[in-house]
């Protein structure tokens, strides 16, 4: 709540007023601001925010200050690392405008319990400053959901995006379906054949790593796929025999003794010699030479690289090591593993910022890239391959700050004219119209503004209509809860297909009921495991209608939930319900069925609906198999699983080709297409859409894997 | 801090940075001592950005007091400043953003007389002039010319803004984005640049309809207009009485520089009422973008790294679009 009592020198807002003229300015200050993250465009947009006039502003952020952001998250000073970044940020800039009032959480955006749509009902405007795919388009699809407007952005070294997004009116974060992120690699390339530096980066870090300190798994699971896959069978066979041989090495670092010999042998000497036996393999590549250990020590192996070569200005990560200098990296970072395995922990994760297991990941790859005759690469290299670091400046986010503020002041513009000018002032330049802007690298155009695109007719996200029932789970069945939202007039229940997912795992989509099983449909929500903030989706069997998405949220407070009196079920009509059911709280009105468009132009305007193609259902209650063959880069990260959309959305558009939609709108399938109209005017922009931010960009490391795929990551 | 090796601190607050511009454009940007002129919302978004880089030393030079309207854009302004020294209430707030770059203030304009302009400019390695009238721009431009310094000006009015640079003979390292991905090439490029005096000569009848309209002319004559008006008037426009002066220059300076008239004949009127009633006038965030901007490119200039600015910069926020004129070069 703002506090009446604080005050401030009259003048300040002069400037702002006169631009944006009094009622806009003033309509700022009543705006409920959210911005989702506070690093590095968070920190710029939370300055620029309170000295254009936004005062009512709630900043979520789940993560804690470190050293490398003191770079560009301008308002955090060494005395602050470790400290939550949300409270930090929240106390300094508000000491840039006494009048504004900061609401600081620290958490996770994606907990759907708490953060549901209801909660995001809360705010006028949704400005998002994350640096992660899964939280983007879990605000996005809130926002959406809950017919809020946001703004959504990103940054990756010089470049930089701005997108405005109003449910229905524009393109939503997911019209244009996002790049897969994270590269993949097949799991003989990472096991037994890399040709490439980062292979042997990927290799250390995500098997070695969690052969030797991980937790003690049974890597059979991955070969069996890659077995059915119909990758090479004896070389699968020859791996299962290495992985087997691991058991030994894994007790070895546990009893605190040295390990690292044992390691280097089985897996520099041993391992490679079992591989050189499979003659086939080495036809047509150059084979791989066995280390030796004594031999390296002894200082042979060095070719001329290392810390003779000359050394220009360098820091001292960016040293290359000689080979021997790598084998000791190697035994020392062995032994200081071994020493925390056998103290305190139980289990070693690669962390880049994790001193020890950055060393073994550097000296591991190097070692094997000794092997195969592959270019090593510095710890500093290694550290940005294995760590998914992207680059980030502090000019960059300053710049798409005050272009969300911008864009944000134009959302709140365009839902509010102001009267019309007084003859004393005339009316200032309106910012009047939303677009879509880009840094970019085109000399003439540094920041290309487009308007904003339609909705692509086939998005499975916010071409859905959105409503809320807020219920006690325990207590409404999935009659009550779909039947009241459809209403009393038909089509009747059992028409429709109806999905259970969660807005932060999208990929675990459920059936719950479906024309010829309607077993659950008097069940609780919550024994079909259905819970606050969640959604049901409610999907047309014969796809005449747009789906009704359905979030769940909770009664409210005074509601007087358990069997409590008041806030009786209503609908619009108020057909005969009046007196309903207290746990459940209908939305009023009732959303408005839609026919689809594909059936509008189908039936060419006139009121017979045509039967869509039949639906292919087996293909509906696959699950969404993950591409098991292969090693996701980055562990954290659930990104080849956004690659599929939600089964109910994946077969909204399979099942209907919409062979009457004009040309530049068709889109057979949604897993193929690519963006209607924002990459055609990226290209003519002389923009590519490129598969990593660092593509263009990045020549120090040639090979970085940068969390997101898409143009923009961010910061 | 002038040379030697990098600290682990150094390593650890500037290895986002490093990793995208290399370590020698972060030792080059180390060295650099910078001059900026003037302490308003432009000046405060260069100036943190450039030192959170990382350069060796900014000098700044203002003479005024904290207004009550400065907080607007001035966020190293407090309530309690207003009436201090612009230079002394924010020295301390900037010398926080990063102990390891040296600041050096002084609260008066005499060393941008022309005798003083000469000596202080011998000890930087660039200036950045902000908020400025065209004609000092000028005179300044020529003496940092006969110094051989680069020369950096920028500014906004409302919701437009501007950078002018000079870089002179600039030279600088272009990576080759065209070059496949994993032999990275970089090639040297060497670009000479005009005076602003020169600069302001020039004429557009060589551009396309279609290069034409991608320049945003609009918007370069918005500002060219403001520039002739305050070096009549001195002053900047500041009400509706000033309207038909401002446009009345804005469409003779359209017609002396030979636009192609199937795109331009006339600034439009609402653009130039707005103008006239914002130009006097900071938002945060237009001074953020042309502050952003203005910083990289003054970065990039340091490291000699990326092609810079050339020459003429100016951004609308009516719409969050920037283009770049080449005013009298080729």
């Amino acid at each position: 709540m703002p506090t009446t009592t604080t005050t401030t020198v009259a003048g300040r807002t002069k400037h702002a007023k006169a631009i944006l003229g009094d009622e806009l300015h003033k309509k700022l200050g009543e705006t409920k601001v959210l911005v989702v993250g506070a690093g590095g465009i968070g920190c710029e947009l939370i300055k620029t925010l309170v000295l254009s006039g936004f005062i009512d502003i709630t900043l979520l952020d789940l993560d804690t200050i470190d050293l490398s952001n003191l770079n560009r998250q301008f308002l955090f000073r060494t005395t602050h690392i470790k400290k939550p970044k949300s409270l930090i940020a929240a106390s300094v800039a508000s000491t840039f405008n006494p009048l504004v009032d900061i609401t600081p959480i620290q958490d996770n955006i994606m907990d759907s319990e708490k953060y549901h749509v209801d909660w995001f009902r809360g705010f006028d405007i949704v400005l998002n400053a994350l640096d992660n795919l899964e939280a983007r388009k879990y605000v996005g699809r809130m926002c959406v959901a809950g017919g809020v407007k946001m703004v959504e952005s990103g940054t990756a070294g010089y470049l930089g995006q701005v997108q405005p997004i109003v449910g229905g009116v524009t393109e939503c974060f997911e019209c244009m379906e996002k790049p897969k992120g994270g590269k993949t690699y097949p799991v003989c390339t990472i096991r037994s054949t890399p040709s490439l530096p980062i292979h042997c980066v990927v290799w250390s870090k995500s098997y070695l790593m969690g052969q030797l300190f991980g937790v003690d798994e049974d890597a059979g699971a991955e070969l069996d796929e890659a077995e059915k896959q119909g990758e090479n069978a004896e070389e699968i066979a020859n791996l299962r025999k290495e992985a087997e041989s691991f058991a030994q090495v894994r007790a070895a670092i546990r009893s605190g003794g040295p390990a690292a010999r044992m390691i280097f042998d089985k897996i520099f000497n041993t391992d490679i010699k079992r591989l050189l036996s499979m003659s086939d393999m080495w036809n047509h590549r150059a084979s791989p030479v066995p280390l030796d250990f004594d031999r390296i020590m002894q200082g042979e192996n060095e070719n001329g690289n290392g810390s003779k070569q000359k050394q220009t200005v360098a820091l001292k990560d960016q040293k290359k090591l000689t080979t021997k200098e790598n084998l000791e990296l190697f035994v020392s970072s062995v032994s200081a593993l071994s020493a925390r395995l056998s103290s305190t922990e139980t289990v070693i994760e690669f962390d880049k910022d994790d001193d020890d297991t950055l060393n073994f990941v550097t000296a591991a790859s190097n070692l094997r890239s000794l092997a195969y005759g592959i270019p090593q690469k510095t710890k500093w290299e290694v550290k940005e391959m294995a760590g998914n670091i992207i680059p980030a400046i502090a000019t960059t986010n300053a710049i798409i700050a005050g272009l969300i503020v911008l864009q944000g002041v134009n959302l709140i513009a365009s839902s509010f004219s102001p009267p019309t000018s007084t003859p004393t002032s005339p009316s200032p330049s309106p910012l009047s119209s939303l677009r879509n802007i880009h840094i970019q690298l085109k000399p003439s155009v540094p920041l290309s503004a487009i308007t904003t695109s339609r909705p692509n007719p086939a998005c499975g996200i916010c071409r859905d209509i959105y409503t809320v029932v807020r219920c006690d789970p325990l207590r409404a069945t999935l009659r009550d809860v779909v039947q009241g939202v459809l209403g009393l007039s038909p089509p009747p229940i059992s028409e429709f297909t109806i999905f259970a997912s969660s807005p932060s795992a999208p990929s675990a989509t459920r059936i719950l009921a479906d024309p010829d099983w309607e077993d659950n449909l008097d069940r609780t929500l919550g024994s079909v495991n259905v819970r606050c903030g969640m959604f049901v989706n409610v999907v047309h069997e014969e796809g005449v209608w747009e789906t009704i998405s359905v979030g769940i949220g909770g009664l409210p407070p005074d509601a007087g939930c358990y069997g409590g009196n008041a806030n009786r079920n209503r609908n619009a009509e108020g057909e005969g319900e009046g007196e309903g059911i207290p746990w459940l709280m209908l939305p009023d009105p009732l959303p408005r069925l839609v026919v689809r468009k594909e059936e509008k132009e189908k039936s060419g305007g006139t009121n017979t609906p045509l039967p869509p193609p039949p639906v292919e259902r087996a293909s509906l209650k696959r699950g969404l198999g993950e591409d098991d063959d292969i090693v996701v880069l980055d562990s954290n990260d659930n990104h080849s699983a956004d690659a599929h959309p939600p089964a109910a959305k994946r077969r909204k558009t399979s099942s209907n080709p919409p062979p009457s939609t004009p040309p530049e709108r068709q889109h057979p399938a949604r897993a193929g297409f690519s963006s209607p109209s924002k990459k055609r005017k990226l290209e003519e922009d002389g923009l590519v859409l490129m598969e990593s931010a660092e593509e263009l960009l990045d020549d120090i490391s040639e090979d970085i894997n940068g969390g997101e795929g898409d143009v923009i990551v961010i910061d | 801090m002038a040379s030697g090796e990098f600290t682990e601190e150094e390593q650890g607050r500037y290895d986002r940075q490093i990793r995208l511009w290399g370590i020698e454009a972060q030792q080059r940007m180390r060295n650099a001592t910078i001059l900026v002129v003037r302490l308003r919302g432009t000046a405060t978004e260069t100036i943190k950005n450039i030192v959170l880089a990382g350069i060796g030393k900014l000098i700044l030079v203002d003479a005024d007091d904290v207004k009550e309207e400065d907080l607007g854009a001035g966020f190293f302004f407090r309530d309690d400043d207003v009436g201090k020294k612009r230079v002394d209430a924010a020295k301390a707030r900037i010398e926080n953003l990063n102990p390891l770059v040296t600041v050096e203030t002084v609260p008066n304009f005499n060393v941008l007389n022309n005798q003083n302009f000469e000596s202080t400019v011998n000890g930087v390695d660039l200036v950045c002039i902000t908020e400025w009238d065209r004609d000092d721009l000028v005179r300044l431009n020529i003496i940092c010319r006969r110094s051989r310094k680069p020369f950096y000006s920028g500014g906004t009015y409302g919701l437009l803004g501007y950078i002018f640079c000079d870089l002179l003979d600039h030279n600088y390292i272009s990576p080759d984005r065209s070059s496949p991905k994993d032999v990275p090439k970089s090639i040297q490029m060497k670009v000479s640049y005009p005076s602003l005096q020169d600069a302001l000569r020039h004429r557009w009848s060589l551009l396309s309809k279609r290069q034409t309209k991608e320049l945003n002319p609009a918007s370069v004559f918005a500002i060219l207009a403001l520039w002739r008006f305050q070096s009549i008037q001195k002053r900047l426009p500041i009400g509706a009485q000033d309207v038909g002066e401002l446009q009345q220059i804005a469409d003779a300076l359209v017609s002396e520089a030979d636009v192609n008239k199937q795109v331009i004949t006339t600034v439009p009127h609402s653009l130039i009422e707005s103008v006239t009633m914002t130009a006097v006038h900071e938002f945060s965030p237009v001074c953020a973008i042309v502050g952003g901007l203005l910083a990289q490119d003054i970065l990039k200039t340091l490291a000699a790294r990326e092609p810079p600015i050339a020459n003429f910069l100016t951004f609308d926020g009516n719409t969050g679009g920037a283009s770049v004129c080449k005013l009298s070069m080729s």
